[in-house]
């Protein structure tokens, strides 16, 4: 297939065979659900790029998740601004303090990344919890505006999910370009062997922060986005399960591959919602999913190798001998 | 003199220290011989809580009883985590692929997935609440010593951690098993050369392990009267900041810092509002894996 064929389905998918079919199924929990995927898709696809790609286990992004969130919500409600101000402000904002963390733990490899990780976002998670005058602790924050603007548009189910639904593509686009270019093979060097690729002249420590602060940057966005379509967050929201939750969607998507990481989110949040008939079973559907493919598909569904193949055929360059270009077989 | 309210914060510091001392004990054990995070260990915890419940509940026996039962269940606990979460994974045997990244990162995953489905099955049969604990089960009876009050339970804490590490220390020096496990912990390949049955040793270290995980949460449940399906993730973190502080294989260095925890934590809530206590243990964390990335008590380990 022709990559302009690919993407224009793909597109006609996201933007009008999606919300046009779950219309007809008759709006608002479906729309609610594909909502809650489409946040959590930008969220798998960030954490992905600091832990697929670069090889950095992080048990801590439900609580850069949070600061996004709670950045936005405090923008609009006490400041009032607009959506269309807080949601890069929340990327922002979460990207710095990323980085701000994140900087002395830089330095770890492995299971100690892994775990400073989790500790960063306990922190954060305490933090909101009882840091009460400024983040109104347990009682979270209530009445967010939603998603408008005066005479254009005003918050429903379906301005939501378009708002989504584009922030999502276009973090696909981003980490897709960045994750399958020469700066994405640097980041796979450094997660492959980062003692090597420190002596191939890569700049490693350089490279672990940008990765990180790219992915904080998503993260924040996705925080925003969940702060507005909710319209109510409270701490509860960013704990560590949310972490492992985000942790798992990658696992069973395949680890360092995007379509994967949606993949993963499709599964771990719509299976449950399909088994709800026969009672609730979230967390164990979550467990059990994780487990399996842990055990049954250590690459996940659509792991990396395989995911590359697919991408280079239909969306990037393949080796080409004459220009010398492109990637490599 | 001394000031009284500082001695009461010290001795519930202390009990609680010693508490993610035998926590963090199962946690060095077993990532000293597999290299290798338990992040179930924290639910093992539950289990110990949970099974003595039952045991209260059922036959109402005498306390002893209850908590060899606690102590039986962990053990039990122990075995089936290492065959469901830790088995699978350990396909070769040499060294390398023993101690590699992917089978750490893999049975990180892994039994992190196991706990959370222990915990959500126990969430679905027993609810999310505390469990009620029969009123004469509670160790909160106040003893008075002088000026100070204690509760029974604080007795029954140091007590049972103390024959606890002290057995643990006889078992490692002077037994065939403990000597295998530090065999193991020292050099599989070599531990396998000489004999000795590393599977075998694996199992005993997670048995181990979780028997004082168990301990330590039946105990707990008694003491502050809270028996709850999440009632294993505060613990199981702070005993996991205690292992990574004493240098993740020295035991000796994973009680001390548990202790040190233990109280810095009391002292801490004494001066602000309960919610920041939790927050010591993280911060400590973060400090000593910036300023001391081998652990205050660790020797010269591999790069972290």
């Amino acid at each position: 297939m022709d990559r302009r064929i690919s993407i224009f389905i793909l597109l006609a998918f996201v933007l009008v065979a999606l919300p046009g079919g779950l219309a007809l199924l008759g709006g608002g929990y479906w729309f609610r659900v594909v909502t809650t995927i489409g946040v959590f898709s930008v969220l798998t696809m960030s954490a992905n790029l600091v832990t697929g790609t670069t090889g950095l286990m992080s048990l801590g992004h439900a609580g850069f998740y949070g600061i996004g969130a709670y950045t936005a919500a405090l923008l609009a409600t006490q400041l009032h601004w607009p959506f269309f101000l807080t949601l890069p402000a929340a990327g922002l904002v979460t990207a710095a303090i990323g980085i701000l963390l994140a900087l002395p733990t830089m330095r770890l490899i492995g299971i100690y990344f892994a775990v400073a990780t989790l500790g960063l976002g306990e922190i954060i998670h305490v933090s909101l919890l009882n840091w009460v005058s400024f983040t109104r602790g347990p009682m979270g924050i209530a009445a967010i505006p939603g998603i408008s603007i005066e005479g254009l548009f005003s918050a429903s189910d379906i301005v939501n999910y378009y708002a989504v639904a584009l922030v999502a593509v276009a973090a696909m686009v981003v980490l897709g370009r960045l994750t399958h270019s020469y700066y994405g093979n640097a980041l796979r060097a450094v997660r492959e062997d980062d003692q090597c690729a420190s002596s191939m002249g890569l700049n490693v420590v350089s490279l672990k922060i940008q990765s990180f602060a790219v992915a904080c940057f998503f993260a924040g966005v996705a925080g925003g986005l969940w702060a507005h379509t909710t319209g109510y967050i409270s701490p509860a929201d960013f704990r560590f399960s949310e972490s492992i939750l985000i942790l798992a969607m990658m696992v069973v998507g395949g680890l360092g591959s995007l379509p994967g990481a949606i993949l993963g989110a499709i599964i771990l949040l719509g299976l449950p919602e399909v088994l709800r008939p026969i009672g609730d079973y979230r967390m164990i559907v979550v467990g059990a999913v994780m487990f399996l493919s842990i055990l049954f598909l250590p690459r996940g569904l659509l792991g990396e190798t395989s995911v590359l193949t697919v991408v280079r055929k239909q969306f990037g360059l393949a080796w080409d001998k004459n220009l010398n270009l492109g990637w490599r077989q | 003199m001394f000031d009284t309210f500082f001695v009461q914060q010290l001795v519930n510091g202390l009990s609680v220290g010693l508490i993610y001392a035998l926590m963090a004990i199962g946690f060095t054990l077993i990532f000293g011989v597999l290299n290798v995070v338990n992040f179930a260990h924290g639910e093992v915890y539950m289990i110990g809580a949970f099974a003595g419940l039952l045991a209260i509940t059922q036959l109402s026996p005498p306390l002893f009883v209850v908590i060899l039962i606690a102590l039986a269940a962990g053990a039990l606990a122990g075995f089936g985590l290492e065959r469901l979460a830790f088995r699978p994974f350990r396909r070769f045997r040499d060294e390398a692929s023993l101690k590699s990244k992917a089978i750490r990162e893999a049975t990180l995953l892994s039994s992190l997935a196991v706990s959370i489905i222990v915990r959500e099955l126990a969430e679905k049969i027993f609810g999310s609440n505390m469990q009620p604990i029969p009123q004469e089960y509670l160790l909160l009876s106040p003893v008075q010593i002088g000026p100070l009050t204690f509760a029974n339970g604080q007795f029954l804490i140091f007590g049972l951690s103390l024959v606890m590490l002290g057995g643990l220390h006889w078992l490692l020096k002077h037994t065939r098993t403990g000597m295998a496990i530090r065999a193991v912990a020292n050099n599989p390949i070599g531990a396998a050369y000489v004999g000795i049955n590393t599977e075998r040793t694996i199992i005993a270290t997670f048995v181990i392990g979780s028997t004082l995980g168990a301990a330590a949460g039946i105990v707990v449940g008694l003491y502050q009267g809270a028996i709850f399906p999440a009632m294993g993730f505060a613990p199981g973190v702070k005993a996991f900041v205690a292992m990574v502080m004493g240098g993740l294989s020295s035991i000796g260095g994973a009680v001390i810092c548990a202790l040190i925890l233990g109280v810095s934590e009391a002292v801490t809530t004494s001066f602000f509002a309960q919610g920041w206590g939790d927050l010591v243990a993280y911060v400590f964390l973060v400090i000593t894996l910036i300023f001391f990335p081998t652990g205050l008590f660790g020797g010269g380990r591999e790069r972290v």
